[in-house]
């Protein structure tokens, strides 16, 4: 019992990380339609940004916010320079799609040479063990969970109560009708890349240092677990990916603690193809924050 | 006049399917000639790969530089298996129908050394394998060979160091931590068969899957059946799962033993970044084969070695890492044979492959191709001892040598900490059934 106790708050810290990317992933497509398949490798890439800074010498926060801005700056110029251009000749979604795939192995491969293939480590103490009962987590992941708190609280409010957040919803559901009613919808979208960005720096960050080591490789394992949550949670809604992402980060460690960890993304992966069979829409499909009334 | 331009067509198609590199079956032949190292490059494995690359090139570079195999210049081919045996057979098909010039195959890793060792072996290509799987122990296949032991073996070291290692009273319950894959779960039966028939108590035995990102929950279920040692290869993933266990168990590390692999180092600076140096230094203890790192072998391979840094910047870290000097010395051997025989079509040099490692009667030692080339050039017959030693094929085409225990120094070196005497090596495999 004591071990389900523990995985469970494992699960909260994993849920946390995976909150985090899954979120920024799910507004990203929600409002712009674009499905960014190299969203992991963004993430790889601040992840990596952070860790040459902590090899320079800096804290991981300091990293942490520089993996936050990268990821805003690079994901904003990849839609402006890549993506938009695409869109803009009317490429279809399944075109985007594919453009969005090779985007993600010309940056795993134009980053290979520079970091390597090999695993590498944060420089960072997590701080000591604080226990309550048999749960036991570090400092650095008691932070994660705080962080990835404040920021789902933060989408919260800048979706639901700032006119910025008003604009994307009335983006993500109608852009010709926003545009009309006088919408600029093309600063929206540059402002959503660049919020979406920061959280897909961000959560790299936070996946790198939850994971204590990482390489250019976790960038494709990043992409499937937050693929995973947001499916799960109903393509599109931020509130669907964080319900995704408590799923798939609980189950993940409450199934290593019951059956062989060798088979605990099996068992993950498995409930998300139950539940795409029963509720193919997923969890939240037209009740989120950007959904179309319906 | 069509008949004749069809003749003509396929007269030419014919030639150019030979290619330029033809093997003449009598002499070397012209053209360059080719070793593919086939292995994982990607994937949770790919420490492997770069350690393999890293034997092919002192090889080559010691064989061009003296004159090349009767003139044909040797290079290198990267062949990436992604440690899947699904990827691994259209690399291996790749190579095959695709190189020309091919002399030898190395790497082969237990990944994916039951798929791709049949389809070099129908290729006629001489192969050398890192592989420890134990359907290779008596393998028909005689293009295979394997420079070291099978991995069941290097379960006995791990359960020897344990048993009877130096520096502590020997364990009694271990926890059993390897990779998922099945290069990695080689080790599990054999270990586990000799610990507990030895007295020992397997505490968990805990597959995990290697590149996950973390494993924050099986580092509390290994750590509450308390073991007093961990056994382990879990190549790309050893960092995060011992960062963890040091962690959660408020920042002291259980002592692991690794297997041959972990003398390695991309996993030496992995795991150092993940635990620090002092622990790694104090916690771990590996097994190897016993090399001596010195001799006129290696001092050849070292200096290769080292000026292959231009060609693959990493190859110099490769100077300890057992695997490396063994692939260099097969394909030195592949070169000699094909010099003795006088022949670039492998089924006339594979054959004295063997008589060149094992020797013949009145065979003269030689330790590098220059002398080997030289020796028989003046019509003697060799046998080569390698920077990795000297080697024992069996009738298997396996060789075998014993281990010895292991550590490393700051510098990621190897330092030898013990042996295992003849008395408790039987011991070991009297308790595993070998």
């Amino acid at each position: 019992m004591d071990l389900f106790v523990a995985a469970f708050g494992f699960g909260l810290v994993s849920m946390s990380v995976i909150a985090i990317a899954a979120v920024g992933f799910t507004m990203q497509f929600g409002i712009t339609n674009m499905i960014n398949l190299a969203y992991g490798e963004v993430m790889i890439s601040s992840a990596y940004v952070a860790y040459y800074l902590n090899r320079a010498g800096f804290t991981i926060w300091v990293g942490m916010a520089a993996g936050a801005l990268f990821g805003a700056v690079f994901s904003f110029l990849l839609n402006r320079i890549l993506y938009a251009p695409f869109l803009r000749k009317g490429t279809s979604h399944l075109g985007m799609v594919i453009v969005s795939l090779a985007v993600s192995l010309m940056i795993a491969n134009l980053l290979l040479p520079i970091v390597g293939y090999f695993p590498v480590s944060y420089q960072e103490d997590p701080g000591r063990l604080i226990r309550w009962g048999s749960i036991a987590l570090t400092r650095d992941q008691f932070i994660i969970i705080g962080i990835a708190v404040v920021l789902m609280l933060a989408i919260h409010a800048l979706l639901t109560y700032t006119r910025l957040g008003k604009a994307m919803r009335a983006t993500a559901a109608n852009p010709t009708l926003a545009r009309n009613c006088g919408i600029p919808t093309q600063r929206v979208i540059d402002a959503v890349w660049l919020i979406t960005g920061a959280l897909c720096g961000l959560a790299g960050v936070v996946a790198a240092l939850d994971s204590d080591s990482f390489a250019i490789a976790n960038g494709a394992t990043f992409l499937i677990t937050v693929l995973a949550a947001a499916v799960l949670g109903g393509a599109g809604q931020p509130y669907g990916a964080m319900i995704g992402a408590v799923l798939i980060g609980m189950i993940t460690e409450l199934s290593a603690a019951a059956w062989s960890p060798q088979y605990k993304e099996v068992v993950a992966f498995g409930i998300l193809v139950l539940v795409m069979v029963l509720r193919p829409q997923g969890l939240l499909a037209k009740r989120g924050a950007l959904a179309a009334a319906g | 006049m069509p008949s004749r331009f069809v003749f003509a067509v396929g007269a030419v198609l014919l030639l150019a399917a030979c290619g330029g590199s033809t093997p003449t079956g009598n002499g070397l032949g012209t053209g360059a000639l080719t070793v593919g190292v086939i292995a994982p490059f990607t994937g949770a494995d790919a420490g492997l790969g770069p350690a393999y690359y890293a034997a092919c090139l002192p090889a080559a570079l010691s064989i061009n530089n003296n004159g090349g195999v009767g003139g044909r210049m040797l290079s290198c081919s990267k062949f990436d298996t992604r440690g899947e045996p699904a990827d691994a057979v259209p690399a291996a098909n790749q190579m095959v129908a695709s190189t020309s010039g091919l002399m030898a195959a190395i790497g082969c890793t237990s990944d994916e050394a039951s798929t791709v060792v049949p389809i070099i072996d129908r290729a006629h290509i001489p192969m050398f394998c890192m592989t420890g799987q134990s359907e290779f122990n008596k393998t028909p296949l005689k293009y295979f060979h394997r420079l070291v032991p099978a991995d069941v073996y290097d379960a006995y070291a791990m359960v020897g160091s344990a048993l009877f290692g130096p520096g502590h009273a020997p364990y009694k319950r271990a926890a059993l931590v390897f990779g998922g894959d099945i290069g990695s779960q080689a080790f599990v039966q054999p270990a586990t068969n000799a610990f507990t028939k030895l007295g020992g108590t397997i505490a968990i035995n805990q597959p995990i899957q290697l590149g996950a990102p973390s494993y924050r929950t099986e580092v509390q279920a290994m750590l509450a059946s308390h073991p007093d040692v961990i056994f382990t290869e879990a190549l790309g993933s050893a960092g995060t799962y011992l960062k963890e266990v040091k962690t959660q168990n408020n920042g002291q590390m259980i002592p692991f033993i690794g297997s041959s692999a972990t003398i390695d180092p991309e996993w030496f600076q992995q795991v150092r970044d993940a635990i620090s140096l002092n622990d790694l230094l104090k916690y771990y203890a590996g097994v190897d084969l016993g090399y001596t790192f010195s001799g006129a072998a290696y001092t050849e391979f070292l200096t290769n070695l080292n000026a292959s840094a231009s060609q693959f910047a990493d190859a110099p870290k490769y100077k300890q890492r057992g695997s490396t000097l063994h692939l260099y010395d097969g394909i030195i051997m592949t070169a000699l044979a094909m010099v003795a025989t006088n022949s670039s079509d492998p089924t006339v040099y594979n054959p004295k492959i063997i008589d060149i490692a094992n020797g013949t009667s009145g065979a003269m030692v030689v330790n590098t191709y220059k002398d080997g080339v030289a020796a028989l050039k003046a019509g003697k017959s060799i046998r080569f001892e390698g920077a990795g030693g000297q080697n024992n094929f069996n009738q298997w085409n396996n060789s075998q040598s014993g281990y010895i225990l292991v550590g490393y120094d700051k510098d990621g070196g190897e330092v030898t900490t013990g042996q295992l005497t003849p008395d408790q090596t039987s011991r070991i495999f009297a308790a595993g059934g070998s």
